[in-house]
């Protein structure tokens, strides 16, 4: 009877645990499906590569939906990484405990806030600060890469702050007996450690940055045209399945299928390399 | 070996639950034009309190997404704000009103009044400052909606004549938003519903267009041509409930409200 | 003989913890000396007052008299940093850095400022061959220094500490994780060392401490669990002559 029920659990985790991949399974094939046969009918060059999307007219490039995904995503890295690293550093090794308590809470709650919420904050702070300040329409790259940038903080934060504390003790000793600052053991030996683990928080980030589309959606200005500055309005991988996906039907619809088989393609490389670099620990 | 396929038998079920479609409900269920939405509530609360007023749900989406979703089944009347496709022309529709369609901007836009192809020019990105149509040297921010926008193919239909709305347009997904982004943008221009332009926290300004003003009484004259029919469509010959709701919309009461409301009458009125 | 590091009336707590009471010796320059005792007596404890190490530990104060080269260093306004450059240590397991064997010599010498590459490599084949690994590792200074065995690692941290010249080396049981081989090759390391450097000891290993030492100091706690230094001679003297019936009892493996 013992042995009975233990199978029993056991498949019963087993069958759990299958629900869970059917989802991806599901979602994988049915874009793949829907995806593949637009690819034939288009080409893929003239998907990838063309620059005008208009599917009235029977337009289908892309191009200006991946530059806007890679210039995008490139300018919430650049705001949110350093800003991310030096509160890495700071949490693990230089705030006192209750300065910590404080802003490992607060880094949390970051997190939880809804995309929505973060994109209306933008359209109603953001946006008209840039276009008071700094020109253009407001809505845009800038716009939407600080947005971006502030959403990716926690997962770089913590991954990295984790990588940090990993580290063995007997490194910073070894360093602070050599005659280094805390400064010095921070930048030459605690940092350089770590570096695998804060690879891999970065492009955990970034792909967040990447898939994120409610928040873009509002801020990014939709504008299927390839941008000639930061100012400039611009629609990304994302933002354009969201924005059409309710009225899209025959070939158009396929064709954000299509999108999404980039998207997925993206992500996937991106995956990949964040546990290559995570399991290539130099322990 | 038994157990083993009852493993996979369950495992099964459990991805079929998953892909099973939703069931029905008695209320009444709108989609579509983000133009029509706001009256169709208006409607949809007034007919709820009525003695034999049933629930009638209406959502937004567009005005492509809702013919689709009537085609699909999924809602049983999609309002549009534009005229039905070749593709459409099987659905059964009928105009429940009209509704000008405003040309908008900044309040503090010296501009005041633009000729249609002046209008076809700057969303063509043919004219791109202001200056050169009366105003301030500034560069203009052009917004519209997306694709599948009735209000967007009205205007397409109305004012653009086959010229293509240019791709660097700003796309924002309902009148609301564009509303808001002209409010907050000294450059701007735009297009929403009429009945929109006095909607909201901050002032828009619509322009005349060739003198005549942008006012309900001028869409009823003629003078304003800028206006296009709301819609309400339907896989096929409404019947029962669903047919009690758009009788309803048509009778002189549903046609006092949406008058009420600045729209011009429809059909039956 | 004259003192390298001299010790007065040093008391150390942790929070209300009295761990270290009331010590006061003279070490000796150029010489070995080794810190024995059962465990928990306070030995490392001791050890790192001598670095300042115990800095690090926000609740541990140390009250009393330190002095290198009779200046103090136990005071608010030392420079820590320059002390440590001036005591060396030398860990219980190796804690080579995961860099190459190259990166792990030169940072103490890179954040003193020397820059140039050819003074570095001359410091790096200095150090190594005072470690005796120079010919061992000449040819694979870029792998990574934690691929080699556990007694070069250890080797390698020496060499490490040895490249910014300290004046005195602390060894905190550093041969307690090796083989037998290992352990003998690091031995014999300490006595050439001796002879320039002054080396201080922690070790639990009485043969280790009766074949390499000059000095010793047996350190005991008492009925109110604070370490004292409870004995402090010449190696050969306290092995032969304990003066004590504790410091033979322990030597002779009683107890600890």
């Amino acid at each position: 009877m013992r042995k009975f029920k233990e199978n029993l659990s056991g498949r019963i985790f087993f069958i759990l645990a299958l629900s869970s991949i059917s989802a991806l399974a599901l979602i994988t094939v049915f874009i793949f499906i829907k995806g593949v046969p637009f690819i034939a009918e288009v080409g893929l060059f003239n998907f990838l590569f063309g620059s005008s999307w208009a599917p009235d007219h029977g337009e289908y490039g892309i191009l200006p939906m991946i530059a806007g995904t890679f210039i995008v995503t490139f300018g919430a890295a650049l705001i949110g990484i350093p800003i991310a690293l030096c509160c890495a550093v700071f949490l693990a090794e230089i705030a006192p405990a209750w300065l910590r308590n404080l802003f490992r809470p607060a880094i949390q709650l970051l997190a939880g806030i809804p995309s929505v919420v973060y994109g209306f904050w933008g359209l109603v702070f953001i946006v008209p600060f840039i276009m008071n300040h700094f020109g253009g329409p407001g809505v845009g790259i800038l716009a939407a890469s600080i947005i971006l940038g502030i959403m990716i903080l926690p997962t770089v934060i913590s991954i990295s702050e984790v990588s940090i504390l990993a580290l063995p003790r007997q490194y910073k000793e070894g360093a602070l007996a050599l005659g280094l600052t805390h400064w010095q053991t921070i930048r030459s030996v605690i940092l350089p450690s770590a570096k695998s683990g804060i690879v891999a928080a970065v492009i955990l980030g970034i792909g967040r940055a990447v898939g994120e589309t409610m928040a873009v959606i509002m801020i990014v200005g939709n504008a299927p045209a390839m941008p000639r500055s930061i100012l400039d309005p611009v629609r990304t991988l994302t933002t354009n399945i969201g924005l059409e996906m309710n009225y899209a039907s025959g070939l158009h619809e396929k064709a954000l299928f299509a999108t999404g088989i980039v998207l997925f393609i993206i992500i996937m490389i991106l995956n990949a390399s964040a546990q290559y670099f995570t399991r290539k620990r130099s322990f | 070996m038994r157990s083993k396929r009852l493993t996979i038998l369950s495992a099964a079920l459990i991805m079929l639950l998953s892909a099973c479609g939703r069931e029905n409900s008695a209320s009444v269920i709108i989609a579509g034009s983000t133009s029509v939405h706001p009256y169709a509530e208006l409607l949809a609360e007034e007919y709820y309190r009525l003695p034999h007023g049933m629930m009638v749900d209406v959502q937004g989406g567009g005005s492509s997404a809702g013919i689709m979703q009537v085609e699909n089944g999924i809602a049983d009347i999609g309002m549009s704000s534009r005229s039905l496709k070749e593709n459409e022309q099987h659905l059964w529709q009928i105009e429940i009103a009209k509704d000008g369609l405003a040309i908008i901007l900044h309040p503090s836009n010296s501009v005041d009044n633009l000729t249609k192809d002046q209008i076809r020019g700057i969303y063509a990105a043919e004219i791109t400052n202001w200056s050169q149509v009366g105003g301030a040297d500034k560069a203009i921010h052009i917004i519209a909606r997306e694709d599948g926008s009735g209000t967007r193919s009205a205007f397409e239909e109305l004012v653009m004549a086959g010229s293509r709305i240019t791709p660097r347009a700003i796309i924002q997904s309902s009148n609301g938003a564009v509303r808001q982004l002209v409010s907050g943008n000294p450059s701007s221009i735009g297009f929403i519903s009429l009945g929109m332009v006095d909607e909201g926290e901050k002032p828009v300004k619509a322009i005349a267009i060739e003198g005549a003003a942008a006012t309900a009484e001028n869409v009823a004259n003629g003078s304003y041509g800028l206006f296009r029919s709301f819609l309400f469509v339907t896989k096929a010959e409404p019947e029962g409930s669903v047919k009690e709701f758009i009788d309803y919309v048509l009778s002189p009461d549903g046609q006092r409200h949406l008058l009420h409301e600045g729209l011009i009458g429809g059909a039956a009125g | 003989m004259d003192a390298k590091i001299k010790t007065q009336s040093l008391n150390l707590f942790y929070g209300d913890f009295h761990a270290l009471g009331d010590i006061t010796f003279d070490i000796p320059a150029h010489a070995i000396t080794a810190i024995i005792g059962p465990s928990g007596c306070g030995k490392s404890t001791l050890l790192r007052v001598f670095n300042r190490m115990n800095d690090l530990i926000p609740i541990c104060r140390v009250e009393g008299e330190v002095f290198l080269n009779g200046e103090p260093v136990n005071r608010a306004d030392t420079d820590v940093v320059a002390l440590r450059q001036k005591v060396g240590m030398v860990f219980q397991k190796p804690n080579v850095f995961p860099m190459s064997i190259y990166d792990n010599i030169v940072m103490g010498p890179r954040h003193q400022g020397v820059k140039n590459k050819g003074k570095l490599m001359e410091i790096v084949e200095r150090s190594l061959r005072q470690v005796a690994m120079w010919d061992e590792v000449k040819d694979m200074l870029k792998k990574p220094g934690q691929s080699i065995a556990t007694g070069q690692q250890q080797r390698l941290c020496i060499a490490r500490a040895l490249a910014v010249e300290p004046e005195v080396l602390l060894m905190d049981e550093s041969c307690s994780a090796l083989d037998p081989e290992s352990t003998m090759k690091i031995e014999e390391l300490m006595v050439e060392l001796a002879q320039k450097h002054t080396i201080i000891t922690v070790t639990h290993n009485m043969e280790q401490a009766a074949r390499v030492s000059d000095m010793s100091a047996f350190m005991m706690i008492d009925e109110h669990h604070v370490g004292r230094l409870h004995e402090y001679s010449k190696t050969d003297e306290m092995f032969l002559n304990p003066r004590d019936k504790l410091t033979e009892d322990y030597i002779t493996g009683r107890f600890g």
